[in-house]
């Protein structure tokens, strides 16, 4: 005990001396997408993102802010009371806000992936009318004419004129940073905790059974799949991108990181639960056109398989991110 | 942070030869030309009315009456060319600070200096040819957020559900359209918004409208110091709407607002622009 606390000791001394507001790439991660070299993260920069990740003025009558729809405490997911997002005069959504998770390592963005670079992804909320209804032209004005802000971009770009690029890239300076590698399973994989052995048997099985679609570190392979929710689909998925008939019902699959804490599950917010969600695929699975191959006979799970996977899915569960107090609201 | 996105290999050493060739021979010198873009449609001048007006100048294909309120394209990536080997590339740079943007621009029926581009730096010689990107393609879009003619609250066309630019946006009205009053747009509303940008190699069916025209001036012009040389290229916007690959019915299209929408009229858009005279 008394040397695993020198070791946390002198990490903690080491970290004091970094830039905590450095983006860092963890060792075991692919290379970010997200284009850096046009925006690099600075203090004042994430700070800014910040504030306005927090701030209502984004949107139409002042009232909503990400922050509303994407909780930290949940991995920047909405709280299950709201299993689609409540916007301006409490319109609702039509799907489930996902987590905010390892953004800067993904190529699309959303449930249909319509949005290929995250400096674009806060316009969709932004300007959706069940969203914050709001138009970007009067947001620059409104934040142009607010007594704080021009000074805080003045300190985070060297301009003090508000301008859409700038606040997207101060906001993805906020967003890059939401990287989550600290969960049990994290720590199992650098040898710095053990799992238990029921853990490692759901992670054992989790392997044979989910890792071909969450795939690799981020829990995603980032692709689009039918994963049968529906017999017919009035949200068309990946179609209303494609405008292909097959992509119908093909969602993006999600990273399975914090999946504990982010129910309700699908695009639909259709499950409560994990162990619903496993029952679905074990034998709830229903057929439609472009219903993924790897999922029209279901995905055999024994009882006792299914609380070893979702022990397993637990372990995915970052505290050091959803505690984070850089993302504390200032 | 400023990127220079476009340089492709040959151009990139066409560019180092003639770095060379500067060191060597310090007489190398640059001139300008002027892009003009004029909208016609058909044989008529294309003149905007009001979005609400009922004055309707033009017919379409299928003999509909139509008016147009707004019309507009982004041009970039231009490259000049000329008969004995000469080139030019227009350096495209990209960046959060509009002037970090350059050769990207946003050809406005509403503003008449929109309508000319002038490109400088252009090395003397003789060119009878220009090629450019009609529409933001996805080089640019994926550099993130974007100033200039390119941020959306100072007028640029972006889409936020399929993230991207339209390139070229045609609205106005026509008695053919059904289309009823509402917030938004006026009765009778047409609006064609020709974007998507996108190639996906496991899904041949995303569309990509950006498209790349090569027009002959129809003669050498002379670029130089001595010259101020400039190319008047008509866009007819009938040939946009009712071209050789498809002609649009107003009563059933007129409200085109996704890349699949487009892509007939995208088809359409090479014959749409052709240059109609140079002044040396």
């Amino acid at each position: 005990m008394i040397l695993v606390f020198a070791v946390i000791g002198c990490k903690k001394d080491e970290t004091k001396k970094e830039d905590k507001y450095a983006f860092v790439v963890p060792a075991n991660f692919p290379a970010p997408v997200y284009t850096f070299e046009n925006n690099p993260v600075t203090e004042a920069g994430f700070k800014l993102g910040k504030k306005l990740f927090f701030d209502p003025i984004l949107s139409v009558d002042n009232t909503v802010s990400c922050n509303n729809c994407h909780n930290q405490s949940l991995a920047f997911a909405d709280l299950s009371l709201h299993p689609f997002s409540k916007g301006v005069e409490e319109r609702q959504g039509i799907r489930n806000a996902p987590q905010l998770v390892n953004l800067a390592f993904m190529k699309e963005f959303f449930w249909d992936g319509g949005v290929t670079h995250l400096d674009f992804v806060p316009l969709n909320a932004i300007e959706s009318e069940f969203e914050m209804d709001e138009e970007i032209g009067h947001v620059i004005e409104k934040l142009n004419a607010d007594p704080e802000y021009p000074a805080l971009f003045e300190q985070a770009f060297g301009s003090s004129k508000v301008t859409t690029p700038l606040m997207l890239h101060a906001l993805a300076q906020f967003t890059t940073m939401m990287v989550s590698n600290n969960s049990p399973y994290d720590k199992y994989l650098r040898g710095e905790a053990a799992l238990s052995e029921h853990e490692l048997e759901g992670l054992h099985l989790f392997e044979q059974k989910c890792q071909s679609c969450h795939a690799g570190i981020l829990f995603t392979d980032e692709s689009y799949r039918n994963n049968g929710i529906d017999t017919a689909f009035t949200d068309l998925g990946r179609a209303r991108i494609t405008a292909f008939d097959g992509d119908i019902g093909k969602f993006r699959v999600p990273s399975l990181r914090n999946v504990a804490i982010t129910p309700p599950y699908m695009h639909n917010a259709k499950f409560a639960s994990l162990e619903a969600v496993l029952d679905h695929y074990i034998n709830g699975i229903k057929p439609s056109p472009s219903l993924d191959a790897s999922l029209k006979n279901g995905i055999p799970m024994t009882p006792s398989e299914k609380t070893a996977i979702i022990s397993f899915l637990k372990t995915l569960t970052d505290k050091d991110f959803t505690q984070d107090e850089r993302f504390f609201r200032e | 942070m400023k990127k220079i996105l476009f340089l492709s290999t040959l151009f990139l050493s066409i560019a180092l030869l003639s770095a060379c060739k500067k060191d060597d021979d310090s007489k190398e010198t640059f001139g300008t030309l002027a892009l003009e873009f004029d909208n016609v449609v058909g044989d008529k001048d294309l003149n905007m009315v009001e979005s609400t007006s009922s004055d309707f100048k033009y017919k379409n294909g299928l003999d509909q009456d139509f008016n147009v309120s707004l019309l507009g394209y982004y041009i970039t990536q231009i490259k000049l060319e000329g008969p004995n080997g000469e080139t030019f590339a227009d350096p495209v740079t990209t960046g959060a600070n509009a002037t970090d943007v350059k050769g990207i621009y946003q050809i406005l029926e509403s503003d008449i200096n929109s309508q000319v581009v002038n490109l400088s730096n252009v090395p003397s010689g003789k060119y009878n040819k220009v090629t450019f990107t009609l529409g933001i393609p996805a080089e640019i879009v994926q550099e993130g957020a974007t100033g200039g003619v390119l941020d959306p609250a100072e007028g640029a066309w972006l889409w936020n559900w399929d993230a991207g630019y339209i390139g070229m946006a045609f609205e106005g009205r026509s008695p053919a359209s059904p289309v009823a009053e509402t917030q938004w747009n006026p009765e009778n509303s047409v609006q064609i918004h020709i974007g998507g940008w996108k190639d996906i190699q496991d899904n041949p069916n995303m569309v990509n409208n950006v498209k790349t025209i090569t027009l002959d001036f129809g003669t050498n012009v002379n670029v130089g110091e001595k010259y101020n040389p400039s190319a008047h290229i008509n866009m007819d916007l009938l040939e946009v709407i009712a071209g050789h690959h498809a002609t649009a019915d107003f009563t059933v299209t007129n409200q085109v607002h996704n890349p699949a929408g487009g892509h007939d009229f995208a088809e359409n858009l090479h014959a749409a622009f052709e240059v109609d005279h140079v002044h040396q």
